[in-house]
């Protein structure tokens, strides 16, 4: 349980910081040319609690899985599942694409980031979780 | 793996995620997406929410084989759950950059959790005796 919730704060942590770095900063201007499609930046900032809730979730619900059938695996599990996670994300980003006017370049721009995150989380949660009888 | 019940599986649960997809998101939760008009397309772009339901379908089924290799509804019915809580965690995040309304966030995040609920029972009851030819 001690090695689960130390997992879950590292990949929560990265999830946050890379989420930051890469989409508040790095594609900021890829953001800005699709303006009309988000809320002004106050607003966000207003609703800020509602991507931490998110990520947290996103990270405990990697974590849970991680920890259900793929530990014991160590990072190459970790990251096999991250890869298949993010297709996953990338198949609702298709479905976004085609019901919202998303330019095809951010949403490209934000898979690639989503690859990264993933696959690293799955390097972080494989490292740090082992199940019991590896311990 | 038993790539000819992996064909049948992914199949129905690409049947059943387009389906579901369709009645869910297409007509009862249209008159809530109707409440924010300039967020969607005039028309949705078909090949793009086909060829997203085929990904989402394929990779699930493979998540579903990997995680829980011995199959059965009841496991592949959990890790649906677990992989909702991971669309629900990107649902936060999207209402808090996007100007969806609590009704759109809500019906998403219910709709998340019934389709990958029932789909992982779907695959898990047409994947598993796999294991039982195989071990």
């Amino acid at each position: 349980m001690k090695r689960f919730i130390v997992a879950f704060f590292a990949a929560f942590i990265f999830i946050f910081l890379w989420g930051w770095l890469y989409n508040g900063v790095l594609l900021k201007d890829a953001f800005a040319e699709a303006q009309s499609l988000f809320r002004p930046r106050e607003e966000v900032m207003g609703l800020f609690h509602w991507i931490v809730i998110g990520q947290a979730g996103l990270a405990l619900s990697f974590v849970m899985i991680y920890a259900s059938g793929f530990a014991g695996g160590g990072i190459a599990a970790g990251v096999r599942l991250g890869i298949m996670l993010e297709i996953l994300a990338i198949s609702a980003r298709c479905m976004f694409y085609a019901t919202q006017p998303f330019p095809a370049k951010l949403l490209v721009l934000i898979s690639i980031g989503g690859f990264i995150e993933m696959i690293v989380a799955g390097v972080i949660v494989g490292a740090i979780y082992k199940p019991k009888s590896n311990v | 793996m038993d790539w000819k019940k992996f064909l049948i599986a992914f199949v129905a649960a690409f049947g059943f995620l387009f389906l579901f997809g369709f009645l869910w998101y297409g007509m009862l939760m249209h008159g809530a997406h109707q409440e924010v008009p300039t967020l969607l397309r005039t028309k949705p772009d078909f090949p793009w929410l086909i060829f997203g339901h085929i990904v989402m379908a394929f990779f699930l089924t493979l998540l579903c084989a990997k995680f829980v290799p011995a199959g059965g509804a009841g496991g592949c019915a959990k890790l649906g759950i677990l992989v909702a809580l991971i669309y629900t965690g990107a649902d936060l995040i999207m209402f808090a950059v996007q100007p969806l309304t609590t009704k759109i966030l809500c019906g998403w995040i219910v709709g998340d959790l019934v389709q990958f609920t029932i789909a992982g029972a779907i695959i898990g009851a047409i994947y598993k005796s796999t294991s039982l030819t195989t071990r």
